[in-house]
């Protein structure tokens, strides 16, 4: 026994929220488990009621390749996306960002909203998302909202749901050719530990308009300002991680912890920026 | 009428291919039913909280921490451990192929091993190397330094897709 708690097995979001507002802030919702049951297990949680969503039909819809762009459900687990050959086309640091967490048996279980709703600051999924413009459907007894996915983050493990509040779907939209997207991180042990730093980038190579993003270095992942001029392919690389670099310095917040020094983490931003930006300028002269 | 215990929930599942009924408390981990109601001792614990992979299973066939899924939420399940591997007292390729490569020493991971490979196998019955690697790099082993492990996985897989197709 981990924990004594009692378990809903839930079949719309109506009656989910119903659940989560009657529990007042003491039920947890329960989707891949991956980091909430290993909270309970250490003490560190100790909700009286799990509301599982797994068995919500429109919270497992998957449309890769819709009209308007991909539809993640809430329950999608992450080695759907790391696999899936129209995300990793279309949406590569998507896909690389999912195959670069934990596991294989984690990524089986773990979800794509999970990963955002725990607001860790080393979330990897969120760089990637933060680059895409991927915008979150949160629905709570008052109705359906929607936020880009930067808004959850509030806070060190805190976001910006209140405690009724389901989100049901992250949607993205639709990318066109010309758009190139990586995610790249830093970690000690593959698999078994979180990022040190991790980043996403996004390029237009049709208007040079360039983004980047950037994890574990702050409250929240953060998402750059632009440069005030578009990016050209033939830009000097070196030249654009100086400036992009001098624009995260003044940006990131990083502390110390048992993974990295806060001067590592500033120190290492140069180095991911660099293959980044490598990768999305020359995508073909890869190894 | 003693009233209902808002905790207990009663589940059916598929294990190895048996239907089982069982009546769980919703704190219990599908690692806790498989061990300890089931008597599936060949699922281990090692870390409890998904790092080591010592308590892989398939659900649906899809390789998990079993001790990072609750028992309830496998209700309606299919669930797949090692002790579902030999078929009439015989060993599969897979099991087999593990003895031959000597890819086992103390055995503790081997279950997580054997079905985290099962669970690649089942999907992708010619994978590439890196492929078996990162279908294992979930499951610790603390003996044999992996190569023998993944040269195992490899054997099976070129022994041939029948046994591996299960």
């Amino acid at each position: 026994m981990i924990g004594e708690f009692e378990y809903a097995h839930v079949s719309s979001v109506e009656q989910g929220c119903t659940l989560l507002t009657k529990h007042n802030g003491n039920a947890k919702i329960l989707a891949g488990g991956t980091d909430l049951l290993v909270n309970i297990r250490n003490g560190k949680d100790s909700p009286t009621l799990l509301v599982d969503l797994k068995g919500i039909e429109e919270l497992a819809e998957f449309q890769p390749n819709g009209k308007e762009g991909a539809l993640i459900g809430a329950s999608v687990p992450l080695n759907v996306l790391a696999e899936d050959r129209v995300i990793r086309r279309n949406y590569r640091a998507l896909a690389e960002a999912a195959a670069s967490i934990g596991t294989y048996q984690i990524r089986n279980r773990a979800t794509l909203a999970g990963n955002l709703c725990n607001a860790s600051p080393a979330a990897d999924m969120a760089p990637a998302l933060f680059v895409l413009d991927a915008v979150a459907t949160v629905v709570g007894p008052h109705g359906t909202r929607t936020l880009p996915v930067q808004d959850l983050f509030v806070g060190v493990k805190e976001n910006a749901l209140s405690l009724d509040e389901v989100v049901t779907a992250i949607t993205l939209p639709s990318q066109k050719p010309q758009i190139r997207t990586r995610f790249l991180k830093i970690q000690r042990i593959r698999g078994h530990d979180l990022a040190l730093l991790n980043m996403a980038g996004c390029l237009d190579a049709a208007s040079g308009k360039l983004r980047i993003a950037i994890g574990s270095c702050a409250k929240t992942p953060l998402l750059l300002p632009s440069l005030n001029e578009p990016v050209s392919e033939d830009a000097s690389i070196d030249a654009l991680v100086e400036k992009l670099n001098a624009l995260a310095q003044g940006t990131i917040q990083p502390i110390s912890d048992l993974r990295a020094s806060a001067e590592y983490r500033r120190a290492m931003v140069s180095v991911l920026l660099k293959k980044i930006l490598g990768a999305l300028l020359h995508p073909k002269e890869e190894k | 009428m003693k009233p209902r215990d808002p905790t207990m929930h009663t589940i059916h599942l598929t294990v190895n291919g048996e239907r089982e009924e069982v009546s769980v408390p919703a704190g219990m981990t599908l690692l806790e039913l498989l061990r300890e109601r089931l008597y599936l001792t060949g699922v281990k614990e090692g870390c409890g909280a998904g790092e080591c992979g010592a308590c892989t299973v398939l659900v649906n066939g899809l390789a998990v921490n079993s001790c990072l899924v609750l028992a309830v939420e496998v209700d309606g399940a299919e669930i797949q451990t090692v002790e579902g591997e030999a078929k009439d007292g015989k060993l599969s390729e897979l099991q087999q192929a593990f003895i031959d490569e000597g890819a086992i020493q103390c055995g503790f991971c081997t279950p997580g091993m054997i079905m985290s490979a099962r669970g690649l196998l089942s999907k992708n019955p010619h994978p590439t190397r890196s492929e078996i690697v990162e279908a294992l790099a979930g499951n610790l082993c603390r003996c044999t330094g992996y190569e023998a492990i993944i040269a195992a996985v490899e054997k099976a897989a070129e022994r041939g897709p029948k046994d591996n197709r299960r």
